[in-house]
Parts: structure tokens; C-alpha cells; sequence
């Protein structure tokens, strides 16, 4: 049974962290008043965390509770490095989100990506909690580099959280495959050697799940209201596809090796596999799995398509990737190997990517004011 | 209103219930009985300012006959919609006893106007028995029974492991009263 802790009293450290994030809440232009009588809290599901390490080389041992227990600096300098990219994530996506709130298509989807930023802010406040209360000067640094990273100058520390949200449509392909990936990350870091982190990934977990819904509903509902064509839509599942996929990591990762072998961080099905995990592919089996409920969630979307629309899917993992094997070579939607020039290919992609034209075309027709595109539901508390 | 102070909550009654909601509710909700299609398209089918189809409608979905209110109580049901905030069940007192006699009815027009409240239930009053809970039976609304209802299942929600939530196009409240429910009928 999950009983979450909420932390009462914060840490110096933390409190100036706090300082500086309402600093950046401001520079970013996100209303404190958008917040409602939302409050940031510090979360722990110590349970659900477990006490003793489950896989690595120090399986079997108590879970480090501090950073003193941590055996060697690189362990430390990787979980570091974890809670780091984890809370840079959170940040980011609300830098790039933000400014969607004043076209919500409804109320129900103002609502909704609101109270995902709200959640994803939360999420950044866990991350930086855990650097300022448990790893000394060096975590306040990284902690402080959570807030100075930003979206939109490019400079966050993965390359599809800086890429611009322009629209609705991104919006719910955003939540839909990169907070799905967001999703496996945390699972991923849910069991944890050191158990601050493992600790906190439950209640993220459960607040992700509503991400994830939001995007796919969202998604979901566009189909159904049937104003964009099926075919339009399917290039912008394209371009979302393989950038949740690059997320993974690179294949036969030493760092993901690593980090198993220090226990920080398991497979996504760490607890229920029963098959000893290969740690040579150990970012391939995630994306595997993240690949699998990919396709299984678009039959879902695609079922709620008009007549005579073709049905939508999910591209090869081979298609367009910018990480690993298939990495800068010409594939297919389909997972053929392009028959033809890199400057033939370059006007393949042109016709199965969104263009500029496809961005115009997507708000000034298909998304332009008065037009309901997407089916209407009202926000019930 | 919340019922049951944690203290109170039996953990080891819940454990065997949590490590099961994702089969329960797809058990229950995708029944052919509970008409999960209807149930989903109703989620938006019904919103402000809400009509006497859009409860027709719910009915439908119930299985009930469509109530019989004089134009007055019609209306005050529908103000009495609009206007309660979770976790208020007090507000059901304000309303004719003609209004609140079946409390099926009216908590099935309180979740689909506020998700927050869940339809009541004998299989989901079964099922929180069973995780030791023990929720009065009652035909009518009453406010102090429908508040425990309502209440202990929020109470579940916010105990339950992050492995509890689906994602679904269903509200969490649904999703965790039709596990229960699911969880009752075995009993």
C-alpha cells in the first residue's frame, strides 16, 4: 500500500532554491495566480521504494538513505546526473508549454495542461529538493543549473526539450510520446538504490499517468472530430515517434550498464521480468517496450476515425532516428531501407514530415478560430 | 467529507486489492452490462448548461425509468448540479425527497456533472466492506452515507500505489469504484 510523506520543513538550501524558482517562474512568464491554491510539496512513498537493493552488484544490500552510504563518487556523480536530467526535463516542458494556455481549444484543455505544469513544476521541486537536502554544495549547484538551462535558448540537456511546442497539436503528441517516455524513466528509477530517489518516483507516477491520458485523449479526440485528415495527422506522429525513441539512450549504453550495475537504475519492468536482464541492451529492452504500447495506444486513437480515413500507426523504429544503429540512415516509414539519393531522401522526409507549409496550413485552416477540431469536453473537477 | 481517518484504514485488507485494480476494473467496466461505450461517450455528451436530455441520457445509460419531476423540482435538481462542490453532500438536504429517493439515480447525475462523485453502488458498498469499510445501506440520498461513500473511495484513490492508475479516458473515481465493485461481487 502506497502512504505518501509529505516534507514539512525544508532545508536552507533549499528554501534559497525555492527563492530562485519564483525568480524563474517570473522570467518565464508563469503566473504564480495560474496556480489556484495548487501547492508545491515535497513527496515521498517510502513503501513503495523498498529497503533493500533489487539488482546490480549490490543486490541484497540495505538502499543508501544518504549520500555518506553511497560506496564510491561515480555512483554519487551518477545519481547526480539522474536526479539532474530528470528535473531539467520537468522545467523544460513547461518553458516550452506555457504560452498554449492563452489558445486552449477549451477550458477542459486549459485546465488540464495547467494542472500538468503544475505537476511538472512539482516534479522539478522533488528533483531539486533531493540535490539541495542530500548531496551538499555540489547538489545546490546542479540544482540551481535546473533554473538558468532554458527551452527556449536551446540550452536544456536533451535535445527534444528544447525543440518549440508551437501548437495544440504538439502539445498533445508531446504528452502523448514524450511524457510517455518521461513515464519510463521514472519507473525505471522507481526501484532505485538510493532511496530518496526511489522514494519519490510514486507520487510522479501517479501525477504522470495524467499526462499521459491527457495526450492520448487528446489525441484521440482530434481523430474523432475529424477536421484534420488522418494522413495529416500521421506526419506529425512521425516526427513525435522518433524522438520519443532517441529518448532511450544510445544502444549497448555503457552508462545504462552502469547505472544497473550501481542498482540507480533498473529495467522498466524491473520487478515483474523474470528473465535476468541483458545488460548490454538494457536501453534497447525499454524502447522495445516503450515501442510495443506505442502501437498498441494508436489502435486505440485510430479506432475513433471517420469512414473512409485511412487507419493511423505508429512509423518504424528505424524511421528518421537521430540516436543509435539506424542513427543517420535512410529508412522508411514503413522500416525499408531507401532506395534512392540522401538528396531523394531529404524530399522523402519533406513529404512524410510536417513542412512549413503543413504549419501554416495546420493553424490558419484546420486550427483557425471558430473551427472545432477537436471534440468538445468540459473540464468536471 | 472525509470519513476515515487514516489511522483507521486497514492495510493489509487493501494490499491484496491494489496488486489487482487494473484486472478488476477491466472486469467490471467492460462488461457488456455496464455499456462502457455508452458510459465513455456520455463523459462528454454531458456539460453545461445541462438539459433533461442530457439526464435522459443518463438514465438510459442506468437502466432507469426517466424520472418524473414537476418543472420546479426539474429544475432545482439541475441547480442543485450545477452549484455543488466536492466534498459538500449537505447540499442533498436542500432538495425534495421526490428528488433524492433513489440514490443510484442521483449520484449517476452527481458523477457525470462532477466526476469527483461516484455512482453509488451495492457490489462497490460490498466491496468497501471488504476492505473494512463499512458504508451503510440506504435507498435515499442521504447526505451523511453518500459523504462516507464518496469519501472512503477518494480515500482509497489517494492510498493506492502509482501501479492503480491506468491510463484511461475514464476519471480516477470511476476507475477505482469499478475495481471495488469488481472486488465486491467476488465476495
Amino acid at each position: 500500500m502506497s502512504k505518501t510523506d509529505v516534507v514539512e520543513a525544508y532545508t536552507p538550501n533549499f528554501e534559497g532554491w525555492v527563492r530562485e524558482f519564483h525568480e524563474w517562474q517570473t522570467r518565464i512568464g508563469f503566473d504564480p495566480a495560474w496556480l489556484g491554491d495548487y501547492r508545491f510539496e515535497i513527496r515521498f512513498d517510502w513503501d513503495s521504494a523498498g529497503k533493500t537493493i533489487e539488482f546490480g552488484d549490490f543486490e541484497g544490500m540495505p538502499k543508501w538513505s544518504r549520500r555518506m552510504q553511497i560506496p564510491q563518487q561515480n555512483i554519487r556523480d551518477a545519481i547526480i546526473n539522474m536526479i539532474s536530467v530528470q528535473g531539467d526535463t520537468e522545467f523544460a516542458s513547461v518553458e516550452q508549454q506555457n504560452h498554449l494556455l492563452a489558445t486552449a481549444p477549451t477550458e477542459y484543455d486549459r485546465k488540464s495542461a495547467l494542472r500538468i505544469m503544475c505537476e511538472e513544476q512539482r516534479h522539478g521541486w522533488q528533483m531539486a529538493y533531493l540535490l539541495c537536502t542530500y548531496f551538499g554544495e555540489q547538489g545546490v549547484r546542479e540544482a540551481a543549473k535546473l533554473l538558468e538551462r532554458n527551452a527556449q535558448d536551446g540550452t536544456r540537456l536533451l535535445g527534444s526539450f528544447n525543440a518549440p511546442i508551437d501548437h495544440w497539436l504538439d502539445f498533445f503528441c508531446f504528452t502523448h510520446f514524450i511524457d510517455r517516455d518521461g513515464k519510463y524513466q521514472l519507473k525505471m528509477l522507481s526501484t532505485s538504490s538510493f532511496q530518496p530517489l526511489s522514494a519519490s518516483m510514486g507520487p510522479m507516477l501517479k501525477e504522470e499517468s495524467f499526462h499521459l491520458g491527457t495526450g492520448a485523449n487528446g489525441l484521440r479526440r482530434i481523430v474523432k472530430a475529424g477536421v484534420i485528415p488522418v494522413s495529416f495527422l500521421q506526419k506529425y506522429i512521425n516526427k513525435w515517434v522518433s524522438t520519443g525513441l532517441d529518448l532511450f539512450g544510445t544502444d549497448e549504453s555503457t552508462s545504462a550498464q552502469w547505472a544497473y550495475v550501481y542498482g540507480v537504475k533498473g529495467r522498466y519492468d524491473e520487478r515483474e521480468s523474470e528473465q535476468e536482464a541483458d545488460r548490454e541492451h538494457l536501453n534497447e529492452a525499454s524502447r522495445g517496450l516503450y515501442f510495443d504500447e506505442l502501437k498498441a495506444e494508436m489502435v486505440r486513437i485510430s479506432k475513433g476515425r471517420k469512414e473512409g480515413e485511412p487507419e493511423l500507426y505508429i512509423p518504424s523504429d528505424k524511421f528518421n532516428r537521430g540516436i543509435g544503429k539506424y542513427s543517420s540512415e535512410m529508412y522508411t516509414v514503413t522500416g525499408e531501407e531507401f532506395d534512392g539519393s540522401p538528396d531523394e531522401y531529404q524530399a522523402y522526409l519533406a513529404e512524410v514530415l510536417p513542412s512549413d507549409e503543413d504549419e501554416r496550413k495546420l493553424m490558419e485552416e484546420y486550427m483557425a478560430p471558430g473551427v472545432e477540431w477537436i471534440q468538445y469536453r468540459e473540464w468536471k473537477g | 467529507m472525509q470519513t476515515h481517518a487514516l489511522l483507521n484504514v486497514d492495510r493489509k485488507l487493501l494490499a491484496p486489492f491494489f496488486d489487482r485494480v487494473p484486472e478488476l476494473f477491466d472486469k467490471y467496466h467492460n462488461r457488456e452490462e455496464e455499456k462502457p461505450d455508452v458510459y465513455e461517450e456520455l463523459l462528454y455528451k454531458i456539460h453545461r448548461p445541462l438539459s433533461s436530455e442530457m439526464l435522459d441520457m443518463i438514465d438510459d445509460w442506468m437502466g432507469l425509468e426517466h424520472r418524473s419531476l414537476n418543472q420546479d423540482q426539474e429544475l432545482m435538481l439541475r441547480l442543485f448540479l450545477l452549484a455543488i462542490r466536492y466534498p459538500d453532500t449537505l447540499l442533498l438536504e436542500s432538495l425534495d425527497d421526490v428528488i433524492t429517493n433513489d440514490v443510484r439515480r442521483i449520484s449517476a447525475y452527481l458523477h457525470f456533472t462532477s466526476h469527483t462523485y461516484t455512482i453509488w453502488d451495492q457490489d462497490t458498498r460490498s466491496g468497501l466492506k471488504k476492505l473494512g469499510f463499512d458504508i451503510p445501506d440506504t435507498t435515499n440520498a442521504d447526505p451523511f452515507i453518500y459523504g462516507a461513500y464518496v469519501g472512503t473511495i477518494e480515500l482509497i484513490k489517494d492510498l493506492a500505489p502509482f501501479t492503480c492508475f491506468l491510463e484511461h479516458d475514464v476519471p480516477r473515481q470511476r476507475l477505482f469504484q469499478a475495481a471495488i465493485a469488481q472486488y465486491g461481487r467476488e465476495a
